[in-house]
């Protein structure tokens, strides 16, 4: 779908000032150890001049209210909260009295003022009464205004805590078509969903190269399998036979290469492939399984998964010293790590007596805990662009579907699919598709 | 239909033929007296009630060999089943895999798909190297009886296409499981 709409992301008069002293003012830690919550109200949609809100800025509330929720370290408040109820007459500073909402404990205030196509948006720090973020945008379409939304949202995200990859990500995942599995791509809030592969069997594992151009996959058919390449730019893709019985779990290493569990010795090992496909020796080869490969960001450690000591379990290579360390000890079936992009924490699957919970696991702590809580069963961990968000597929509403949570293990979100079930969710530092 | 209204009419065309050449020669004088005689008759006869019916036609190389696949697919086509996270042959399955050998060195022509399967309950990717596995231990079994691996190709499906669909032991037990298809 081509957005119809052109976004003057103008900042505000004054804005730019207030929004760097503001930031100094307050910023939210998202990888501290404790995780600060920040008390947010959104005050009702405003029109100009004491006209009524328009349908648009109400809107425009609504997404954004819903986009917050994704947001652990923001709470919602409410206006029952606030003596007095709205303490605006207006959507600047001077309109508004900050004194209630200070009293509420009301960290960040939201304004919404529209009129005609045109949206503004202001974000006060109510104990200092600096605007933190502000923005105006015009001619917005009825089809545009969640994207808007989600582009404000990513904005306040991006001033509060210096990151905003889950808003600028989109999720590549699988999903089933007919009796087959399809890759779709959508943003992370579920939005600009879109089928882009169309080539029969299973499509599974999808991965995306760093440059968010490409994603890699396993195609599965009774012709066996074969390594799946889509290319975003001419939105078409192609397969490729290896030698051996397998194609499994391919990955992109940061700086573009293709990891890959290929059964060339019998088995599941995990090798690199160079830009001609050429397979070159398996990293930490054993005799037994190894899937699942996981880089963190400089591409010299990898994360996977292999039965070279019985059932399942995560190690960890250093490719400089080729090292292999074991990651998990408790539990007899750990699969499908995923390495954060600083490298320091792993989450990956684990079985349960309720089936498959994810945990994760401070690989400079030597810490572990678990972040997701079922019921059903809950797989294919991945760690967003941040390392602060975690997706994952759960089938705890019936049906396979995928759901977003962060490290520190809070509340899982739903992030909508549409019907059908939804697996294997990937990260990308691509914007969704338009 | 019309293929067969053809084929009748074919076979009405070369009797015709052979007894018009028949009928050029109606004298045997020149015949030894010891040789038959043989009556030609001139009368009409209803050719197309002693035409052979198409049905009873002996069946091409084609069918014949889909015949074949059938029924070599009936006698591979015994599904062999594993312990969880295990891709170890059970005793039950080496008998029933040594049958399967047999079936093949009698249908020398036909080649098979091994299909490993795993239940649920294992993640994706790990349960695609599990179901390679499982395969691999079959094809390998096969192999030292005698079957060549080139006649043999694995897929792994994983637990991407379970036998059921339900979310009991007795289910899963029956999704841990390696399928055979005849290929060719």
């Amino acid at each position: 779908m081509k957005l119809k709409i052109w976004i003057l992301t103008l900042l505000l008069l004054l804005a730019s000032g207030d929004t760097l002293n503001a930031a100094q003012t307050l910023s939210v830690d998202i990888f501290g150890p404790g995780q600060t919550r920040v008390n947010i109200l959104v005050l009702p949609a405003r029109g100009v001049g004491g006209a009524s809100a328009t349908a648009l800025a109400r809107n425009f509330g609504e997404y954004v209210q819903g986009d917050l929720g994704f947001l652990p370290f923001l709470r919602l408040a409410y206006l029952n909260e606030v003596l007095g109820g709205d303490p605006s007459r207006g959507v600047k500073s001077d309109d508004i009295d900050f004194k209630p909402l200070q009293m509420g404990r009301i960290d960040l205030v939201m304004t919404i003022g529209g009129s005609g196509q045109d949206i503004e948006a202001r974000v006060y720090e109510t104990f200092t009464r600096k605007l933190l973020v502000g923005k105006a945008y015009s001619q917005v379409g009825a089809d545009g205004v969640a994207h808007v939304a989600d582009r404000f949202c990513a904005q306040l995200m991006r001033v509060l805590t210096g990151k905003s990859g889950f808003f600028d990500s989109t999720l590549a995942f699988s999903k089933r078509v007919g009796g087959g599995k399809e890759l779709f791509t959508a943003s992370a809030l579920g939005r600009e969903l879109t089928q882009i592969t169309r080539d029969g069997g299973y499509n599974v594992s999808p991965s995306w190269s760093k440059d968010g151009r490409q994603v890699a996959y396993t195609n599965i058919s009774d012709r066996g399998h074969r390594l799946g390449l889509w290319d975003r730019g001419r939105r078409f893709s192609r397969l490729r036979k290896f030698a051996g019985d397998v194609v499994i779990s391919p990955t992109f290493t940061p700086d573009g290469k293709i990891a890959v569990a290929l059964s060339m010795g019998g088995h599941p090992d995990i090798y690199l492939l160079d830009a001609d496909f050429k397979v070159s020796q398996p990293l930490a080869p054993s005799w037994a399984i190894s899937v699942s490969p996981s880089f963190d960001l400089s591409g010299r450690k990898m994360v996977f998964c292999s039965g070279r000591l019985g059932g399942p379990q995560i190690f960890l290579l250093n490719r400089d010293t080729g090292v292999v360390e074991r990651v998990t000890y408790e539990g007899t079936y750990n699969t499908r790590p995923s390495l954060s992009p600083d490298g320091r924490f792993v989450v990956f699957a684990r079985m349960t007596g309720d089936g498959h919970r994810i945990f994760i696991r401070d690989l400079v702590a030597n810490q572990e805990r678990q972040i997701s809580f079922g019921p059903g069963s809950d797989e294919d961990p991945s760690f967003d662009p941040d390392g602060y968000f975690v997706s994952f597929s759960s089938t705890r509403g019936g049906g396979a579907k995928i759901y977003v949570t962060t490290r520190y293990g809070d509340a899982a979100k739903l992030i909508p699919t549409g019907p059908g079930d939804a697996m294997a969710p990937a990260w990308g530092v691509a914007t969704a598709l338009d | 239909m019309n293929a067969k209204r053809i084929f009748a009419m074919m076979l009405m065309l070369s009797l015709v033929m052979v007894l018009g050449a028949g009928c050029a020669k109606k004298t045997t004088d020149s015949m030894p007296s010891s040789a038959t005689k043989v009556e030609i008759s001139d009368k009409d006869t209803d050719w197309q009630k002693s035409a052979p019916a198409p049905e009873s036609r002996s069946l091409t190389e084609d069918e014949i060999r889909a015949q074949q696949r059938e029924q070599a697919q009936r006698e591979v086509g015994n599904v062999i089943y594993f312990a969880f996270d295990s891709f170890e042959l059970t005793p039950e399955s080496r008998d029933v895999l040594t049958s399967k050998a047999e079936t093949l060195k009698k249908y020398s022509l036909f080649n098979i798909v091994i299909e490993g399967h795993c239940d649920e309950r294992g993640t994706s990717e790990y349960n695609l190297a599990l179901g390679e596995r499982r395969a691999k231990a079959s094809q390998q079994f096969l192999n030292q009886l005698g079957i060549a691996t080139e006649r043999m190709t694995i897929v792994s499906y994983g637990k991407e296409r379970p036998a059921d669909q339900g979310h009991t032991e007795a289910a899963w037990a029956k999704n841990r499981r390696d399928e055979f298809m005849i290929q060719n």
